[in-house]
């Protein structure tokens, strides 16, 4: 897994590593681009997408509402507030980091246009 | 290249918690399969140990412990796919002609680290396979209107048969309204629409054409393979949250390889560890089209999950894909007890691991 993912995220950036040659993204993040194995570097992100899919969670320290986004190339799960949310939804990621045990987190809320 | 047979099979009684090791847990099963009388158990091929135990050096110490000095041997972990994994590499052994004897025993400790995936970081703080499942189950719910009861009917149906299963984790049946009533997982799914993970082992022995035929008057045929790896991430599995394509994919190639159709399979074992992944599994294998999964599940053409499936039998994960195909040899050897399917020719496995990024399907048969 991809160091300087880590310490970016860690920052509180959620910046994805692009491969310096083809310009292909490595997500799950990588120090190797996918498609031609050439090094990647970090780049800021979009911080937009669209909600494909949400659900909430009743896992005890892992509760709340979760849902995949898809942002330009790359989807993630990430948590929304409670509130009123519809599949297809423009949001934006608000928050992002690692959790004390190591865990990644991204927070986003719906956008308001 | 040669065909190649199961012609031994065993599981254990899983249990929470067995109080064994994991060693204790996977010779288990081995007992009846070694101590066939025509088999030379000390000169075996090879033996494979499907688990995702952190223990080192694991398939060595287990052919130790059974008494074997095998030419092969080695562990193969792939989380929930791992036993249908070291199957296929049994097959490839026997098939090339470089063993003729091939023991694939798999082992799980319900406790076990080696059992989650900690890599995934696509699935941010919300990384535990129920949450996934969620999602598949809302998408399928909101395109094709699959309801939650029906999803409920696939636990209700899967602990109905383990019920009469004397090696479940669990015996006692539920009922449509208990489902439904039992405690919120992750929405819509409930706490009987999970698997549960378990203690656990199952084995199998497959031999070349030749040695079956010294070993067994019933052996049971490895006709079709198919398998195939689209991702190890959830973010990369699956395009459509409404199907899983590994296993599209890799059903489509153990049908051409044993030129089967889907409508000749009467017996199947397909990975259930929520009610959600089977209903997903009919439509992927071609069992029903595609968005009437919800209503195959009260069909009865085709047995499935006639022992109790992962949501019955239980789920040690690295023996659930070996016990799978315990399940339907002894459905196609004719000793599969209460759960016998009369007159059934051919059977399918279908297994799966992390979020549908890899899947196996394998399709066995009694000629
Ligand atoms: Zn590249």
């Amino acid at each position: 897994m991809n160091q300087d993912f880590f310490t970016s995220l860690r920052k509180g950036e959620f910046r994805i590593p692009i491969c310096v040659s083809c310009g292909a993204i490595a997500w799950p993040p990588s120090a190797n681009c996918p498609k031609c194995l050439s090094p990647t570097q970090l780049k800021k992100s979009a911080s937009t997408g669209t909600l494909l899919e949400f659900s909430r969670s009743h896992v005890t320290g892992k509760d709340g509402v979760f849902g995949l986004v898809k942002m330009g190339d790359i989807r993630v799960i990430g948590s929304f507030d409670s509130g009123s949310l519809a599949e297809g939804m423009k949001v934006k990621m608000t928050q992002c980091g690692l959790l004390d045990d190591g865990t990644a987190y991204y927070r986003f809320v719906p956008t308001s246009t | 290249m040669h065909r190649v047979a199961i012609v031994s099979q065993s599981g254990s009684k899983y249990s929470k918690d067995s109080g064994k090791g994991i060693f204790d847990l996977a010779c288990e099963p081995c007992a009846r399969i070694l101590n066939s009388e025509n088999l030379d158990k000390a000169n075996l091929g090879a033996v494979l140990f499907s688990s995702c135990t952190t223990e080192q050096y694991s398939s060595t110490i287990l052919s130790e412990l059974l008494g074997i000095r095998p030419q092969i041997s080695h562990r193969i972990d792939n989380l929930c796919n791992s036993g249908t994994n070291a199957v296929v590499s049994g097959y490839s052994l026997i098939a090339s002609g470089l063993c003729d004897t091939v023991l694939v025993v798999g082992a799980e400790k319900a406790r076990s680290e080696g059992n989650k995936l900690g890599w995934d970081i696509t699935r941010g703080s919300f990384m535990l396979p129920v949450h996934w499942a969620a999602l598949f189950a809302k998408a399928h719910m909101r395109k094709y209107g699959t309801s939650e009861e029906e999803m409920a009917m696939v636990s209700v149906k899967n602990r109905g048969n383990a019920s009469s299963n004397p090696d479940a984790l669990f015996r006692n049946p539920v009922t449509l309204d208990e489902v439904m009533a039992s405690r919120k997982i992750a929405d819509p799914l409930k706490l009987l629409d999970c698997s549960a993970a378990c203690d656990g082992a199952s084995a199998v022995l497959l031999a070349s054409e030749e040695k079956a035929k010294e070993l067994t008057d019933e052996p049971v045929w490895i006709q079709g393979i198919g398998q195939y790896t689209s991702s190890a991430s959830f973010a990369n599995a699956t395009a459509d949250l409404c199907s899983i394509e590994a296993a599209k994919v890799a059903a489509q190639a153990a049908y051409k390889m044993s030129k089967t159709e889907p409508s000749q399979i009467d017996v199947a074992e397909v990975h259930d560890a929520f009610t959600i992944l089977e209903i997903l599994a009919y439509e992927d294998l071609g069992f029903t089209k595609k968005g009437t999964g919800g209503k195959f599940v009260k069909q009865d053409n085709i047995a499935i999950n006639a022992r109790g499936g992962i949501i019955g039998r239980g789920h040690p994960v690295g023996a659930t894909g070996v016990a799978q195909v315990v399940e339907i040899a002894d459905q196609l050897a004719g000793s599969a007890g209460d759960a016998q399917v009369k007159g059934c020719k051919k059977g399918l496995v279908h297994n799966l691991a992390a979020a549908g990024s890899s899947a196996t399907v394998i399709v066995m048969g009694s000629e």
